[in-house]
């Protein structure tokens, strides 16, 4: 009963061709340049139905998000703009679902009709010609054309026509949608990246110095589903909490965003790690949505006894890495989220100068150049091969070599470790009087201490001048001249830093009023800020405590300049 | 080494010898006695071999003395340069800018 679709135009022999042909070369030249499509085309149906002296004339497009094929524009007696239908369903059904012409010569004995819109709008169907509107994907829709003008019947050259004119209608269709799909695209891409320099935005920034905690993200797409933060607790100590939520994209990252900002409002007070984790699951138990749930880990660092206390969720174990090798920490639960009531255990631990990593599931799920998951092994290899850097260095290399290995899932790590050779040396304590006589003891102190810390002759010249150039702008300037006062100088080192902090007791001295001439001018005086400036990395003038006195702190990191560790 | 600053005349050249650490304990000294070379003839050039450390009050002194000479179109220049006085020239980027001799016989032949 249906024809056979046909690509090829009929052969232009004689006048009804002709006009088929003038018909089509209209129709492709307003498609073509058409700027509103849904206009162009409601125009081009009407001129179809005219073409084909057809009563009515309707076009359907399948709505790519449901599957139903709904009718977009209709021109004659009925407005059937809306009815969908299921694919296969009636003569429009059938032409997208088979991508073959329709022909009902007599629709009134045809059971493919469905004269269900006949009876609710007393139109009478007799007879009717529907074509897909293919493209390269398949069939994206389909026209239909009802009834023959003056009551005759349509023929299948009837339908080589319909089948000659839906065919660029299908094309600018086609590339409509290509065009609204790329802007769509583009569009999705833009609120990704924003969503994703939001969720980056809600890490915690890095600290330096001392600070035991590193964490880096590296989200598998866009977005993440882990999280980890840290913040200082009220008495000293520093609360973390690292977090994988089931499940990847978008629903994942916004859980993720909700569960994050929960655990870390729930620890604030600094509530033992175990409870912390009931708590929390007593709140998410509630919300959750079916079958979601969150691997967590939190847990206490306190600095001053190096105490460790944590609890877990379902996540990953701990992996501790001392002189010895590797000791694992399961679980203390389940994951956060499944079942209400739960007690969750905690441990302790010494830290000593010990690393402690904490890694969501993606670390482990990452695959190695035969597609095998790396697994806990493959993980604590890893974190070996780099056991001679420091921290950071470490982890950066460890987040390096996982990057060069597929990463099929969101991954989180976070260590902690307290940096080797942290700890501020005092190398030199001074307090003399604020006299230009004193300057010479004082650079011998300084070039003696500064000699010890193996820093060459030509550096340890440049920094004594710096020091003496100080001192010498809190006589003048802060002192202005004449004084019983002291200055205090005390020289410190942690790792390859120094520190260079004067004090003084004069009036405050206003830091924006201190103003550095340019090096390239040639003038008596004023040279002793812009000596501090380039022989310092960097240097800070301060009020002291209480208002009182001033703070002048400068700093020079030693570049392979005294590498030998003095106190490791 | 104690700090040290002698004038000493070789004909209409005046040299001003300095030894020792030049700071703001003693630098009005040094500047005062470059002024007074200046005063006395047309060409004075200030000895700084035996100068172990210069601040930058120092280094003012020797700079105020270049500008006094150049703006009576007297001879002022550096004999001897020290090592660790010529990073400090260096560092104030005064090292062009200051006539800078070897040794006396070549400051002298200007």
């Amino acid at each position: 009963m249906s024809a056979g679709r046909r690509a090829a135009l009929p052969a232009p022999t004689g006048a009804g061709e002709q006009r088929a042909l003038d018909f089509l070369a209209e129709l492709i030249q307003a498609l073509a340049l058409s700027v509103n499509l849904r206009k162009t085309l409601a125009m081009a149906l009407g001129r179809i139905a005219d073409f084909m002296q057809a009563e009515a004339a309707s076009m359907f497009l399948v709505d790519p998000a449901s599957g139903l094929i709904e009718c977009r524009l209709c021109v004659g007696p009925v407005d059937i703009v809306g009815l969908k239908l299921e694919l296969g369903q009636g003569i429009v059904g059938r032409a997208v679902a088979q991508n073959v012409t329709q022909i009902v010569r007599d629709a009134q004995t045809d059971e493919r009709v469905n004269v269900r819109v006949d009876a609710e709008t007393g139109f009478m169907t007799r007879s009717i010609i529907c074509v897909p509107l293919t493209t390269a994907e398949g069939p994206i829709g389909a026209i239909e054309v009802i009834n023959r003008r003056g009551g005759g019947l349509f023929e299948i050259e009837d339908s080589v026509l319909l089948e000659t004119v839906a065919a660029p209608a299908a094309l600018a269709i086609n590339n409509a949608r290509l065009v609204d799909s790329l802007v769509e695209q583009q569009r999705i891409r833009r609120e990704l990246d924003l969503a994703r320099r939001m969720q980056k935005s809600l890490l915690p920034k890095r600290r330096r110095g001392k600070f035991p905690l590193i964490g880096i993200n590296l989200p598998a797409h866009e977005i993440s589903g882990d999280f980890y933060d840290y913040f200082d607790l009220p008495d000293g100590r520093i609360a973390f909490l690292i977090g994988d939520i089931s499940g990847k994209g978008l629903d994942a990252a916004f859980m993720m965003v909700r569960v994050a900002s929960l655990l870390r409002w729930s620890g604030k007070e600094g509530t033992a790690p175990g409870q912390w984790l009931t708590r929390v699951n007593n709140e998410l138990v509630q919300t959750m949505t079916e079958g979601r749930f969150v691997c967590a880990l939190v847990g206490h660092y306190d600095r001053r006894t190096g105490s460790v206390v944590f609890a877990s969720a379902g996540f990953p174990p701990a992996l501790l890495q001392t002189q010895a090798g590797f000791e694992e920490f399961i679980a203390d639960g389940p994951p956060l989220g499944i079942a209400p009531k739960i007690e969750y255990g905690q441990r302790q631990l010494q830290l000593g100068g010990n690393a402690l990593y904490f890694a969501s599931d993606g670390a482990t799920d990452a695959r190695d150049g035969s597609q095998l998951r790396i697994g806990d092994t493959g993980l604590r290899n890893l974190i070996a091969r780099h056991a001679a850097l420091s921290p950071e260095p470490r982890l950066r290399a460890l987040v390096g070599d996982l990057k060069r290995l597929h990463l099929v899932d969101d991954t989180t790590v976070l260590l902690l470790q307290v940096p080797r050779g942290q700890s501020t040396q005092v190398l030199l304590d001074l307090r003399f009087p604020a006299q230009p006589e004193e300057m010479r003891n004082m650079r011998a102190r300084l070039r003696e201490t500064l000699d010890g810390q193996a820093v060459s002759p030509e550096m340890r010249d440049r920094l004594v001048l710096a020091v003496d150039e100080a001192c010498t702008n809190i006589i003048r300037h802060a002192y202005c001249g004449c004084t019983n006062e002291t200055i205090s100088l005390r020289l410190t080192r942690e790792r390859d830093m120094l520190g260079f902090e004067l004090r003084d007791n004069a009036p405050a001295v206003d830091p924006n009023r201190i103003t550095a001439r340019d090096l390239g001018e040639c003038r008596p005086g004023g040279l002793g800020v812009p000596f501090m400036r380039a022989l310092m990395d960097e240097w800070q003038l301060q009020p002291g405590a209480n208002g009182r006195g001033n703070v002048l702190r400068m700093s020079k990191r030693l570049q392979g300049e005294g590498d030998v560790e003095t106190n490791t | 080494m104690t700090n040290e600053c002698v004038s000493e005349t070789l004909g209409d050249y005046v040299i001003v010898r300095l030894r020792g650490e030049v700071d703001l304990s003693w630098s009005q000294q040094v500047r005062r006695a470059i002024l007074n070379a200046l005063g006395a003839t047309g060409k004075v050039g200030v000895e700084l071999s035996e100068v172990s450390y210069i601040d930058s009050s120092g280094i003012a002194a020797l700079v105020e003395g270049l500008q006094n000479a150049r703006s009576k179109g007297q001879q002022f220049g550096l004999v001897g340069v020290s090592k660790s006085v010529m990073a400090v020239l260096q560092l104030a980027r005064l090292d062009r800018v200051f006539p800078i001799f070897p040794d006396l016989e070549a400051a002298r032949a200007g």
